[in-house]
């Protein structure tokens, strides 16, 4: 099982000897694999809230959860697009189900907290990567180890505890999914006895180098959008 | 501080821990009573001296890294035993020896930073759960899902600087969590958020484990 080096992972590192393609192989034999696909709601996520109801968060707290905001759109934008297409075969077909529920939940969090504050949706093109199971799989590996890295290194930069609370609350889950999908991938799920995390600077350069966002959210549209159908 | 964790015997009217979700509830319940059948009689660790959710301060990063020490040694020292004892071959193998070095380095980054007030090296009697592949396999789900929990809940009580240590041993425990979640065919990441638990529920859920046998 190769070891990737967790935090210096982006994509275009992963599945260059076709590692992925291989370890794809072996999914189907995973019979029974998430036998029930169940997403639970969690109060806590409602308690992401309770600074706008006490307040207004601050506005550093307000600019990272729109940050964090961007990221999870991303991943649901991803997941669900997934899901939708239909294209990722019967036992892999559990993982966009699954996580595209989870991430869902993360943006209705978020911006239920930041309310009118809240980023818009950017629109995406996943440029093929929803429809085949290996660039989903890599792409997956990336984005998971990319959100846990993004919420940690916000951590420390969080002034309201009950956002705090909420935040790591959603880190350890991004860090599950990444053990799984690294996992599902043939990766070593943990390479690391620690996670690294990454400054919104440097999450923010990976994001823009998967040319997945296509186009932001514009008040005055000057042009027109490149990717309508 | 350390020494002001006190060693009780056994008190049955001790609170349990109110279970997250039920699908949790029953892993540790079978996980749990997979070690304590064997184990007649252990120690109990008593809690932290406050409920640890006072103004971040060195003395209460203190008192929370002591904590979470104690669950990595338990962690270190359960994955030590079981990848010679518990006859597992494969995956959970592999599983084990990776994260058996994680969590050493784990109690020793924890040791380091908390110099002289680290607490005095636990013992555990890890009973069947480190016998057997089965029993190895529940447990580790629920200690590994017990650790993100514990670190979650302090996460608000530490200072910024115990916060980034810490925050770079969760997702690995969280990363082992889903790990072995997904050898065992059982959901990595049931649920949106992995909900906290306070120093008061850990302490309970340690004790459950009757793993501790002297701290």
């Amino acid at each position: 099982m190769p070891i990737e080096p967790i935090s210096d992972l982006t994509l275009d590192q992963l599945d260059r000897d076709g590692a992925i393609r291989e370890a794809l192989d072996g999914v189907s034999s995973r019979a029974g694999f998430l036998g029930k696909a169940f997403v639970g709601s969690a109060a806590l996520l409602g308690t992401l809230a309770a600074p706008r109801r006490a307040g207004a968060a601050s506005p550093s707290d307000n600019a990272i959860l729109n940050f964090a905001l961007t990221l999870e759109y991303l991943q649901a934008a991803f997941y669900t697009e997934t899901q939708r297409l239909g294209a990722i075969g019967a036992e892999l077909a559990r993982v966009p189900r699954q996580l595209g529920g989870v991430e869902r939940a993360h943006v209705a969090a978020l911006q239920d907290v930041l309310g009118r504050a809240a980023v818009k949706r950017p629109r995406f093109d996943f440029k093929g990567t929803t429809e085949d199971q290996v660039e989903f799989l890599r792409t997956a590996v990336a984005f998971e180890d990319l959100g846990a890295a993004a919420y940690k290194g916000q951590a420390t930069r969080v002034d309201s505890p009950a956002l705090l609370a909420a935040a790591v609350a959603i880190h350890s889950v991004e860090a599950r999914h990444a053990a799984w999908m690294r996992y599902l991938a043939g990766f070593t799920p943990a390479g690391r006895a620690f996670d690294e995390g990454k400054p919104e600077f440097e999450v923010r350069r990976i994001v823009a180098s998967t040319r997945f966002i296509v186009a932001r959210p514009r008040t005055t549209r000057r042009r027109r959008p490149r990717f309508t159908g | 501080m350390a020494n002001d964790l006190r060693i009780d015997v056994f008190d049955p009217a001790a609170p349990c821990e109110p279970e997250l979700y039920e699908s949790r509830a029953n892993v540790l319940k079978r996980a749990f009573a997979a070690g304590g059948a064997i184990v007649a009689g252990g120690v109990l660790v008593a809690g932290l001296p406050r409920s640890a959710a006072s103004a971040p301060s060195p003395a209460q990063d203190a008192e929370i890294l002591n904590l979470v020490l104690l669950l990595e040694h338990m962690e270190a020292d359960f994955f030590a035993e079981a990848s010679v004892r518990a006859k597992l071959t494969g995956e959970l193998l592999e599983f084990a020896e990776i994260v058996r070095g994680q969590e050493r380095a784990h109690v020793a980054f924890l040791r380091d930073a908390l110099g002289r007030k680290a607490r005095k090296r636990p013992s555990f009697d890890f009973g069947e759960a480190t016998q057997n592949p089965t029993a190895f396999s529940a447990a580790a789900v629920a200690l590994q899902d017990l650790m993100v929990t514990a670190y979650n809940g302090q996460a608000a009580n530490l200072t910024k600087g115990a916060l980034e240590a810490a925050a770079k041993i969760v997702s690995v425990e969280a990363r082992h969590a889903g790990w072995i979640r997904a050898i065992t065919e059982k959901n990595p990441a049931p649920e949106p958020t992995d909900s906290p638990r306070t120093a008061a529920q850990v302490t309970a859920a340690v004790n459950k484990t009757r793993f501790l046998k002297s701290d």
